[in-house]
């Protein structure tokens, strides 16, 4: 498989990366258009940001917490249906990304092979929230939004669940 | 305001409408057979890895699953917004209860509690009991915690202990969805008389599990 697609699957293959984007895209979606905007962009730079700093990082981070913070977060939000201002979207979103893409080392021996695994993960994540941000938008108008709030509910709590099972195992933030 | 319309006017709405009961229908017929081959107790400590591990860890211990149903089976009876409010609420309560297991803080009677928890919901389905929505989602939330706590102890800590969280979050929504499915049989008056059966027979079951502790 070629860098530029296994970069674009790698999102997929990661269900703390899937759980993340659909919990993000269940909250952007149930935002003003100006706020699902700023989230948008916030996303995008976010995910850029996170991928140059895994390029450059020295050593493995401990982004996957950050990650799961963030699918809380989003989760939480989704679930009461809380507004947000196009600020706090866009630093959400921004979050989201920057974890995600620092997340995602490329596993590949080449320069070359690496760089384009990490822009194919940066192309594919911002896919995937493009698509849950489209599927939340069906969801809402199925059974008055309903569905969508519980798919925040369990984002949110497999989300907690996790976090702590890594604080009690010793593996946050190590 | 920056929410969407529709969703704000749903919280507000009133109850879920016939397509609801068609889909909460498909998923409960699901999980009925699921139900078929799942004899054992919860909380044997055999909880694998991966999400068809975590999927399957609630609809093998028959008094964790009864006692989910039960809270469905009660949100009929209790209407909106507590109906839809379950679903929603009880995860992350559950979670919080699953968190305080994984830290290891012990819990007084774990699953004389749980044992407990099907006893008493069973009976107020059986009696179609109608408290305030606080006491009702007060006593559903104690019970949530304690019920977290026996399976939170169990978590794997794997590298699949996302995909484990997320089927088994999902696999306890969907029991209390199977349960609000068939608690909308209880629009009708024979329909109302097998939910209240259904809560007999969860009570009964209860007071089973209660003696095989004791």
């Amino acid at each position: 498989m070629s860098g530029l697609a296994s970069g674009l699957l790698h999102p997929l293959m990661v269900p703390a990366h899937v759980l993340a984007l659909v919990a993000l895209g269940l909250c952007i979606d149930l935002q003003a258009r100006a706020a699902r905007i700023a989230a948008g962009a916030g996303f995008a730079l976010g995910v850029a940001g996170g991928l140059a700093a895994i390029a450059f990082a020295a050593r493995p981070t401990s982004a996957i917490d950050l990650l799961l913070t963030a699918t809380l977060l989003s989760g939480a939000l989704a679930a009461a249906v809380l507004p947000l201002p196009s600020l706090v979207s866009a630093l959400l979103a921004g979050l989201t990304g920057a974890a995600l893409g620092m997340d995602s080392p490329p596993q590949a021996i080449s320069l070359t092979v690496a760089t384009m695994t990490l822009i194919g993960t940066g192309i594919g994540a911002c896919l995937i929230f493009v698509v849950a941000t489209v599927a939340a938008g069906l969801l809402r108008g199925l059974w008055k939004g309903i569905p969508l709030r519980i798919l925040g509910s369990w984002c949110a709590a497999s989300a907690l669940l996790v976090l702590a099972l890594r604080f009690a195992r010793g593996l946050m933030f190590e | 305001m920056g929410l969407r319309e529709d969703i704000h006017h749903s919280a507000l709405g009133s109850p879920i409408g016939y397509s609801a009961v068609i889909g909460y229908s498909v998923l409960a017929v699901a999980l009925l057979l699921l139900f078929a081959v799942s004899p054992a107790l919860a909380h044997t400590g055999s909880a694998a890895g991966g999400f068809v591990g975590g999927f399957s860890h609630p609809l093998f211990g028959i008094d964790h699953m009864v006692a989910m149903v039960a809270v469905g089976l009660w949100g009929a009876f209790l209407g909106a917004p507590a109906i839809w409010l379950l679903p929603i609420v009880f995860p992350p309560v559950m979670a919080l209860g699953g968190v305080i297991g994984i830290l290891g803080v012990p819990l007084p009677a774990v699953e004389t509690a749980i044992a407990l928890s099907a006893m008493v919901l069973g009976i107020m389905v059986a009696l179609a009991a109608r408290p305030h929505v606080a006491i009702a989602a007060l006593l559903v939330a104690v019970f949530a915690i304690f019920h977290g706590h026996a399976h939170g102890s169990e978590l794997p800590s794997g590298a699949d202990a996302v995909a484990y969280s997320i089927g088994f979050v999902a696999a306890t929504g969907l029991l209390h969805i199977a349960g609000i499915a068939f608690g909308q049989l209880a629009r009708w008056p024979l329909g109302r008389m097998a939910v209240r059966a259904a809560g007999g027979a969860i009570a009964l079951a209860g007071l089973v599990f209660l003696r095989g502790i004791g």
